[in-house]
C-alpha cells in the first residue's frame, strides 16, 4: 500500500491523510485514512487508553503505517499524522441527571424510566408510589438529589389520578424554585393541574408513554428527553457526541444499502443501540449506565448471573471483584482467559438486557458490533458469540464489526458527506463476521432446522441437521457466496409472520462463516451446573474451533 | 493531586447557606441550615368550611410544593372563614377524595458541614465551591458519608489484613489507614467503635455489599448515628496499598484529613505531596499492575515490547516487561499499569 502522492510541495511528497478519531471514556480509537492507489483507504488503526497522551497515539499509527507507506513520506509520517485533518467524535463529558416521581413502579415508572435511560440520562433517584419508603423518605430522597431535570409519569390518560398529582405535588416541594425543568409524562387530563404546582414555564408536557393499561407509546417522551439532554448537558455539540455520530452512520448506511440494520455499540460507560430500515428511518437508544463500567452489573444478583453463564467455574464473588475492578480501572484490559470470560458474558448480559428493553429484533439484515470488548476481540467468533448470545436475532442475517471505531466520527460529518464518507471506505469500515440463520422453538429429538448450503465451485454441503439446543459453524471465507436451502421443523420459527416450511436465502461469509443457531430464544440452559457448563463449553467450541464442515 | 484544588459540596435542597464568598472554613464548620420534612399531616379543609371534596379547588390559596408558615391560610371561603396551616411545612397535595391537604412539616434545623478545610469560591444553585489547600488522593471504590478526622495507620504492612480485633476506642473519631482488605465485621465493628473513616489498599465486592446491607437495615431500624466512610485505593479483592503511599500515610499520621466515601475523595492536610501516579509508563519507572493475576503488585518497567503481543486472554496488546519485587519477570499489558512517581521526581 502506498500513501502519498506524486506531486510535491517544496521538495516534499504530500501526503493526503485525514484521521476519525473516537475518544470514548476509557478507549481512544482512531484510525488513518489515506489515498492508494486512487481509492480512499483506512490504511491504520489503533486504539489506546484515553488516559494516555495524543502524541502516543500518533506514534502509534505512524508505527503501523511504517512499513505500507510511500518511502518519500515514511520519515515525516509523525508530522503528516499530527498535522492531518480530523473528524472527531467523543463520550458526553457527564451524563445528564434527572429524578423520577411516578405513580406505579411497573407501569408508569418503567416506562418513564426505560424512556429517559434509552434517551442517555441518568436516573439518580426514582420514587413511586408503591416503592416501600414513607412520604416523608421520598421527598427527602427527591430533595437530595443533584439533578439537571424532573420527570413525572402516572395516570392514564382517560383517568387521570389522584396518585399522579400526589407525586407531582411531592415534586413541586422537593424542588423548590431553581432552573431545573419539570416534564410531565402523566395523564393528559392532569396535565393544566400540574402545570399549576410550578412557576409558569417550568413544566414540559410530553404525551404520556403509559396513556393506558395496555398500551406503551415511549417515543414521544424519548424524542423530547433526547432534544432536552442536547439542551442542558451537552449544548450545541450534539453531532461531535459519539452515541448521535454512530446512529446516524448506521441510519446512512441502513438507507444506502437497502437493508434493515441494527448496530450496538458498548463501551465502558454508554451503550448504544441504534437500528435503521431500508429507507434510513432510524431509532436510537443511548444508555448512559449501560456500558460494562456501568454500576449495573454489581448489582446484587448481577454478577451471581454472569457468573452462571459462564462455562468455565468462576463463583459470582469473582466475578463481582472482576466487574468491579473493570469498573473502578475500565481503561486496563482482561489479561487472563478468566477475567476476558468474564467480561465476553457481561457484555452479553448488558446485550441481553438492552435487547429485552426494546422493539423486537427479528427480520434485521445487517447486526454490526462496536467498541472495543466487541470489535477488538482476541478472535472474530468471540465477537460474533457476544452479539448473537446476547441480542438473539432471530432469522437470517448478516454479522460485521466495526474494528477502527470509525462508524461514530463519520457518523458525525454533514448530511451529504456521510454519504460520501460511508460510500468510499465501504470495503474498510466494517469487517464480516459471516451469517447466521437463528431459528425459535424445536421439538428434542427432532432437527429444529435443515440447511442445505451451495456455494459456487465448492461442494454442497448437507443437508445439515441442527437439533434444538446445538449451534453448528459452516466455513464461509469473506467474500463468499452460498445460497441456503432452509427446512424448518413444524414448531421452530424464523420470525417470518407466515409458518414457511422451506426458505431459500443468499448469505456472504466473513472471518467467521455460517452460523446455523438452533439455541432457542432466549437461550435454554440446564439447571444443574454441571449440565450447564457443559453446554456452554460445547458453544463456545463450536465458535471457536476451525469451522470443519 | 498536590497543592490546591476545587471541591464542590452538593447541598440538599431547602438549604440556607450561612457563609460567604471567601470565608475561611474548617472541617467541622456549618456552612448552612436546612429543615428536612417530616411525617406529612392531613389537615382537613372540607368540614371546616362546609364544603364537598370536589369544591376544594376553587377555595385554595396555596399550591403544592408551596412552604407554609404555622397560622398562613390554606383555604378561604366567602365570609372570612379560612383553615389555617396549624404548623409550618411544605404543601404536598390536596385530595379530591376525602377533602384533607396533605401538609409535611419541617423537623429542627439540622446543620450542613463541609468536612473540608478552605476558602469558599463560590456558591451555586444546590452547591458551594470550596478551595482545598491540601495532599489530594483519588480512590478506585468508596462508599459511604463525608467524614473527616485524625489519620491513622491500623496495620504494620501494607499486606496486612485489617482484623477486627486491632480496632479499639482508640480510633473513634479517626480515618483509620487498613490493608489489603478489611471483613464486613471488621467495617461493622469500626463504625460501631465510632471510626470516622477507613482507607483500604482493597476489600472484596461482598463485604463491602455485606457491610452496606447491614448499615441498611440498621437504619431502617433507626438505629444508626454517626457518619462513616470507606475509601479503596488500589482494586477489589485482597489487594495491599502500594508501598510508596503507605509510606506516605504513615509519614502523615496524625493529620486531619476529610474522606468522601461515595466520591472517593481523601484530603490530607498540611501534608507533603503524595506520591503520583501516571499511566503510559516508561522504561525504569517503578510500576504497580493494576488486573489479574498482579493486581497490586508493583515492580520495575524494564522493557516494552515492540509491536502488538497477545496477552495471556489472547488480547493483542502493547506489553511491558516488569521485574515484580518477588523476582519474577513477566510481560504485562502497558494499559494494566500505572508508574508510581515520588514527590520528589516533581
Amino acid at each position: 500500500m502506498t500513501i502519498g502522492n506524486p506531486e510535491t510541495i517544496a521538495g516534499l511528497a504530500r501526503a493526503e491523510l485525514s484521521l476519525l478519531i473516537d475518544i470514548g471514556s476509557a478507549w481512544t480509537k482512531a484510525a488513518v485514512v489515506g489515498r492508494t492507489r486512487g481509492r480512499w483507504r483506512i490504511a491504520a488503526h489503533a486504539a489506546q487508553p484515553s488516559s494516555w497522551d495524543e502524541a502516543e497515539l500518533i506514534a502509534t499509527l505512524a508505527a503501523r503505517l511504517a512499513g505500507s507507506a510511500d518511502p518519500r513520506v515514511s520519515g515525516r509520517l509523525g508530522v503528516l499524522l499530527a498535522d492531518a485533518p480530523r473528524i472527531s467524535v467523543h463520550t458526553p463529558t457527564r451524563p445528564g441527571r434527572i429524578a423520577l416521581a411516578a405513580v406505579s413502579s411497573e407501569l408508569s415508572g418503567r416506562a418513564a424510566r426505560l424512556a429517559a435511560e434509552a434517551a442517555g440520562w441518568v436516573v439518580v433517584e426514582a420514587v413511586t408510589a408503591d416503592d416501600g419508603r414513607t412520604v416523608a423518605e421520598r421527598l427527602s430522597a427527591l430533595q437530595s438529589a443533584e439533578v439537571d431535570a424532573w420527570l413525572l409519569a402516572g395516570g392514564f390518560d382517560a383517568e387521570g389520578g389522584e396518585g399522579a398529582l400526589e407525586m407531582a405535588g411531592l415534586v413541586a416541594a422537593a424542588r423548590g424554585g431553581g432552573r431545573s425543568p419539570v416534564v410531565w409524562a402523566g395523564s393528559a387530563a392532569l396535565r393544566d393541574q400540574v402545570a399549576d404546582f410550578f412557576d409558569p414555564g417550568v413544566l414540559r408536557p410530553v404525551a404520556n408513554p403509559r396513556p393506558s393499561a395496555d398500551r406503551e407509546n415511549p417515543l414521544p417522551l424519548r424524542r423530547y428527553l433526547d432534544a432536552l439532554i442536547e439542551r442542558l448537558v451537552e449544548r450545541g455539540a450534539a453531532r461531535q457526541l459519539a452515541p448521535i455520530g454512530f446512529g446516524r452512520a448506521v441510519a446512512e448506511l441502513a438507507r444506502a444499502a437497502r437493508l434493515r440494520i441494527l448496530g450496538v455499540d458498548l463501551g465502558a460507560r454508554y451503550a448504544t443501540w441504534a437500528s435503521a430500515d431500508e429507507n434510513g428511518i432510524a431509532d436510537s437508544r443511548v444508555v448512559a449506565s449501560g456500558g460494562l463500567a456501568s454500576p449495573s452489573l454489581t448489582l446484587p444478583g448481577r454478577p451471581a448471573r454472569i457468573a452462571h453463564s459462564l462455562s468455565v467455574a468462576i463463583d459470582g464473588l469473582a466475578v463481582a471483584d472482576a466487574l468491579q475492578n473493570l469498573r473502578a480501572r475500565p481503561g486496563s484490559l482482561p489479561q487472563t482467559d478468566e477475567e476476558l470470560a468474564i467480561v465476553h458474558a457481561a457484555a452479553r448480559d448488558l446485550l441481553g438486557e438492552l435487547a429485552a428493553n426494546g422493539p423486537a429484533t427479528g427480520g434485521i439484515d445487517l447486526l454490526i458490533g462496536s467498541g472495543r470488548t466487541i470489535a477488538a476481540a482476541p478472535v472474530p467468533a468471540q465477537a460474533m458469540q457476544v452479539l448473537l448470545d446476547g441480542i438473539r436475532p432471530i432469522g437470517i442475517l448478516q454479522l460485521a464489526i466495526d474494528p477502527a471505531g470509525a462508524l461514530g466520527p463519520l457518523g458525525a460529518l454533514r448530511d451529504d458527506e456521510i454519504v460520501e464518507g460511508l460510500g468510499m471506505l465501504r470495503d474498510d469500515v466494517l469487517t464480516p463476521l459471516g451469517a447466521a440463520v437463528v431459528c425459535q422453538g424445536g421439538r428434542p429429538g427432532h432437527p429444529a432446522m435443515r440447511v442445505a448450503v451451495r456455494r459456487a465451485g465448492w461442494p454442497a454441503l448437507g443437508p445439515i441437521d441442527v437439533r434444538p439446543g446445538q449451534v453448528e459453524v459452516v466455513p464461509l471465507a469473506r467474500g463468499q457466496v452460498a445460497e441456503l436451502e432452509i427446512e424448518l421443523d413444524t414448531s421452530a420459527t424464523l420470525g417470518a409472520p407466515r409458518r414457511t416450511r422451506r426458505l431459500r436465502a443468499t448469505v456472504s461469509g466473513g472471518a467467521v462463516g455460517l452460523v446455523l443457531d438452533a439455541r432457542d430464544v432466549p437461550l435454554q440452559l440446564p439447571r444443574r451446573t454441571d449440565d450447564r457448563r457443559a453446554v456452554l463449553t460445547s458453544w463456545r467450541e463450536a465458535f471457536t474451533r476451525e469451522a470443519s464442515l | 493531586m498536590n497543592g490546591v484544588s476545587l471541591h464542590r459540596v452538593h447541598l440538599p435542597r431547602g438549604t440556607l447557606v450561612s457563609v460567604r464568598v471567601g470565608a475561611a472554613i474548617r472541617p467541622d464548620e456549618v456552612i448552612g441550615l436546612r429543615r428536612g420534612a417530616m411525617a406529612p399531616v392531613h389537615v382537613p379543609l372540607t368540614r371546616p368550611l362546609h364544603l364537598q371534596p370536589s369544591e376544594v379547588d376553587a377555595v385554595l390559596v396555596v399550591r403544592p410544593g408551596e412552604r407554609v408558615e404555622v397560622d398562613q391560610p390554606l383555604a378561604l371561603v366567602e365570609g372570612g372563614r379560612a383553615v389555617t396551616a396549624p404548623l409550618a411545612g411544605l404543601v404536598l397535595s390536596v385530595s379530591r377524595r376525602d377533602g384533607t391537604l396533605l401538609l409535611a412539616p419541617l423537623g429542627p434545623e439540622q446543620p450542613v458541614i463541609s468536612h473540608v478545610r478552605g476558602r469558599v469560591r463560590t456558591i451555586e444553585e444546590g452547591a458551594l465551591v470550596i478551595e482545598v489547600p491540601a495532599a489530594r488522593l483519588r480512590g478506585v471504590g468508596g462508599s459511604g458519608d463525608a467524614v473527616h478526622g485524625e489519620l491513622v495507620v491500623g496495620v504494620p504492612s501494607p499486606e496486612d489484613e485489617l482484623r477486627a480485633a486491632a480496632i479499639d476506642s482508640g480510633a473513634t473519631g479517626k480515618i483509620l489507614v487498613g490493608g489489603s482488605r478489611a471483613s464486613a465485621e471488621t467495617l461493622t465493628r469500626a463504625r460501631a467503635m465510632g471510626v470516622a473513616g477507613i482507607v483500604l489498599g482493597g476489600v472484596l465486592d461482598k463485604e463491602l455489599r455485606d457491610f452496606e446491607a447491614i448499615q441498611r437495615r440498621r437504619r431502617e431500624s433507626g438505629g444508626m448515628t454517626g457518619s462513616f466512610g470507606i475509601l479503596l485505593v488500589e482494586g477489589f479483592g485482597k489487594v495491599g496499598i502500594d508501598r510508596g503511599l503507605f509510606t506516605w500515610f504513615r509519614a502523615h499520621a496524625g493529620r486531619v484529613a476529610s474522606l468522601f466515601g461515595a466520591d472517593r475523595l481523601l484530603y490530607v492536610y498540611d501534608a507533603a505531596p503524595l506520591p503520583e501516579r501516571r499511566t503510559l509508563a516508561r522504561v525504569g519507572d517503578r510500576v504497580i499492575a493494576h488486573r489479574r493475576p498482579f493486581q497490586g503488585r508493583g515492580g520495575v518497567l524494564v522493557a516494552l515490547l515492540d509491536d502488538l503481543h497477545a496477552a495471556q486472554s489472547g488480547i493483542p496488546a502493547r506489553m511491558a516487561l516488569v521485574r515484580f519485587e518477588d523476582g519474577r519477570l513477566a510481560p504485562v499489558p502497558l494499559a494494566n499499569i500505572e508508574a508510581t512517581v515520588a514527590p520528589t521526581a516533581h
